[in-house]
């Protein structure tokens, strides 16, 4: 892979199953669950959108809009070039009204918004109409890869495109019916469910929540700028971490000793999250380790909340200690390495720097 | 945005309600012969109603073809995809050491076994190891692993639009040196939720659609999957065939109009259109045939009529288009890639295709299609295809001895 140019960050706002909305907020104070799944802590959405359109949005578009929105405001913008969104299931509570709808009343005349907004784009598309955006717009649909190709895309895109900016992130929302579907598929964690997550002594599974985060990246750096993203990469199946992660490494002149900080995707689920242990070992060792799922709860596009963070983490140069899992504090955060995957696939790279 | 790189297009494969690979497709549009009739397939109370374009295969006659157990997971979708997959990469070696990637696009995904199981998931154990066929990601995973592509894969899902996104990815992809070759197209199946959220907008005719027709009522649905390998240009030389076609620009535009409905005077398809010849370096009037997006709903046909004349000036200086959707139906996510087939078809036996079941211009228009086979020179082909929530895109396809 050739070293792309990096992107630089203007704004960025997240909703998650923590109070992120919250002006300030890092993670000093964290909300406990003892359920699964749990839906976002929803900020007061008639802040940024007016209440008529709030009431036909769906809870990926107001989530989607609203933290598009918001990070708008942050780089003090009204509108981008391009929209480029991630979305692991797309709008799943319509797909489901849709399917129930039709299964009770197949052959007579159904209610048809839930099936105009069930389609995966309605959020990229809704923050096109509510921004009058006729650029480049974009969805990616890749389970636990979905965020990762947005990011990807935006940075190839600000390649192609120099002079322009855009709005890049993900969104996934929880589905009842959906959510019943990944506990008999055995996804989900049963035994004592909790957020935090305890991560020593996990049990199987995950605990699933839901939130958006959207960013604004322009590829040129302002005084303001927040970070910069450098290199993403992806990867559908491995199972060496450590081959993949030197590989990167590598390829951006890097070594493992220069990551102030790597967020790890630690989830508490017993069956995988060895593979960040191998890795911490392998090439991390004594390094800050800072975990961020055990908080926010597992969906595809939950590493757009872990950009959020690392980009905070550069803000503030340090690291709290509820998102804090092994290592001491940095002396200096200036480069946060990001690694996830999902029961062992789609495997990202996100590397943010100062 | 320019593509300084060449892309070349190296293989490609399609299963439609016209044929189960590229050359039985090819006979069908040779012949004008259109794949549309009643549900045979599908298990809905719309059966005998509505007319769709289906590939007249079940299942279990997919899965035999393919040689996989009916006892594994695979949705519809993922079977027609991997059908078209094996066609489009017959004479390529993937795990050649070149970077190779894949972008598949869908909009159904596993719907159709989420529609059909979707009490029965709750009620006993015997499919649910359908349940994690749902996401539109776990087929293109599927799909991955049968082609033995393990890095870069990726699925878009932009509606009717979603296919030709995925095309144009990769060519970028190729462009940016992140890619030397990628595997690109996309899969939809009928799934009664399809059939019902259509039927529930009033968007079907009552018999065949007729594209670009006064009196054009409505469209047909469809179900098809179509890949195309794009190369690094070098790379495709270095093999004993030329490449089929040259995929030399491509466009991306949001109407940022309506949900579901185009703006009249097409402002997506058209800044779609002039990003797409803008890449090629090409004038509009270098283009010898518009494969049309022409779904034949009435909203539809107009936008893209008026995003052709503001192209072209006037109706006169329209080059030669039909819309291809009468033979297949609409196919959704599909219809970027198999109409990129249909375009590389038309390039490689120099014809252009029928646009069926027409008799009368839009008299706001004033624009004729195509309504016959003909011959013609065809050195570059523009390949239409819009979506929901306003997504437009167009490909430009050109002839590999240009």
């Amino acid at each position: 892979m050739p070293m792309s140019k990096p992107i630089y960050i203007h704004g960025a706002a997240g909703i998650s199953i923590q109070p992120t909305t919250e002006p300030g907020y890092f993670f000093d104070s964290i909300l406990r669950y003892t359920q699964n799944a749990i839906p976002a802590h929803d900020p007061d959405y008639k802040v940024l959108i007016p209440a008529l359109q709030l009431r036909r949005m769906n809870k990926s578009m107001r989530m989607a809009i609203f933290t598009a929105q918001r990070a708008l405001q942050e780089a003090g913008r009204t509108t981008v070039n391009a929209v480029i969104t991630g979305s692991g299931l797309g709008c799943l509570r319509d797909s489901e009204r849709f399917v129930e709808s039709l299964l009770t009343d197949e052959g007579q005349s159904l209610n048809p918004t839930p099936f105009i907004q069930s389609t995966h784009n309605m959020a990229a598309a809704a923050i096109a109409l509510a921004l009058k955006c006729n650029g480049y717009n974009m969805t990616y649909v890749n389970n636990a890869n979905s965020f990762e190709s947005a990011v990807l895309d935006s940075m190839v895109y600000l390649d192609e495109h120099p002079d322009d900016t855009l709005l890049f992130g993900g969104v996934d929302e929880l589905g009842e019916r959906t959510t019943q579907f990944w506990d008999l598929a055995g996804y989900l964690k049963k035994q004592a469910p909790a957020i935090p997550t305890p991560l020593a002594n996990s049990t199987p599974g995950e605990i699933a929540a839901e939130g958006a985060t959207f960013f604004v990246a322009s590829g040129k750096p302002t005084p303001s700028a927040m970070g910069k993203i450098s290199a993403v990469a992806t990867c559908h199946e491995t199972d060496d971490s450590k081959a993949l992660v030197s590989r990167f490494l590598r390829e951006n002149g890097l070594e493992a000793g220069a990551i102030d900080a790597v967020l790890m995707g630690y989830n508490g689920d017993s069956r995988y999250d060895y593979i960040y242990d191998d890795l911490a070992q392998a090439l991390f060792m004594g390094a800050s380790i800072v975990g961020f799922k055990h908080l926010l709860g597992e969906y595809d596009t939950v590493t757009a909340a872990g950009v959020a963070i690392s980009l905070r983490l550069l803000g503030e140069q340090r690291i709290p200690a509820a998102l804090q899992l092994s290592g001491t504090q940095p002396k200096q955060i200036a480069r946060v390495l990001i690694y996830t995957q999902r029961r062992g696939r789609n495997h990202g790279l996100i590397l943010v720097e100062r | 945005m320019s593509a300084p790189v060449r892309i070349a297009v190296s293989g490609m494969g399609a299963i439609s309600a016209i044929g189960n690979d590229v050359p039985s497709n090819y006979q069908s549009l040779r012949s004008s012969r259109h794949g549309i009739s009643h549900i045979q397939q599908l298990d809905t109370p719309h059966r005998g109603k509505l007319l769709v374009g289906e590939v007249p295969l079940s299942n279990a006659e997919l899965l035999n073809r393919l040689g996989i157990h009916s006892a594994e997971a695979y949705t519809r979708s993922t079977l027609l995809a991997l059908l078209a997959v094996k066609e489009a990469t017959a004479d390529i070696d993937v795990a050649d050491g070149h970077r190779t990637g894949l972008i598949s696009a869908t909009t159904v995904g596993g719907m159709d076994a989420t529609e059909r199981f979707y009490d029965d998931y709750l009620e006993t154990k015997s499919h649910r190891h359908f349940i994690a066929t749902h996401p539109c990601g776990y087929g293109t995973e599927q799909l991955a692993r049968h082609l033995g592509v393990t890095d870069y894969v990726t699925t878009i899902s932009t509606a009717c639009s979603s296919a030709a996104n995925a095309i144009m990815l990769g060519a970028r992809m190729i462009s940016a040196g992140r890619l030397d070759r990628a595997i690109v197209g996309g899969t939809d199946c009928l799934s009664r939720f399809t059939i019902n959220g259509f039927n529930a907008l009033m968007i079907y005719t009552d018999g065949h659609c007729s594209p670009f027709d006064e009196h054009r009522n409505g469209l047909n649905l469809g179900e098809a999957a179509a890949y195309l390998v794009l190369e690094r240009a070098e790379l495709a030389m270095g093999r004993s065939k030329p490449p089929l076609a040259y995929l030399s620009g491509y466009g991306h535009a949001n109407d940022a109009f309506h949900q579901t409905a185009s703006s009249d005077n097409g402002e997506g398809a058209y800044l779609a259109m002039k990003q797409a010849l803008e890449v090629a370096g090409l004038d509009a009037n270098a283009v010898s045939y518009i494969n049309a997006h022409g779904t034949a709903t009435p909203n539809n046909d107009l936008a893209e009529g008026n995003a052709l004349l503001r192209i072209y000036g006037s109706a006169e200086a329209v080059p030669q288009f039909s819309s291809t959707k009468a033979f297949t139906g609409h196919t959704l996510a599909a219809a970027g890639a198999i109409e990129a087939v249909f375009s590389i078809l038309a390039l490689q036996y120099q014809q252009i295709f029928a646009n069926l079941n027409f008799t009368e211009p839009i008299a706001a228009l004033g624009i004729v299609p195509q309504t016959t086979l003909v011959s013609a020179a065809v050195g570059h082909v523009l390949s239409n295809s819009f979506g929901f929530g306003g997504n437009c895109s167009s490909l430009l396809f050109s002839h590999a001895h240009e």
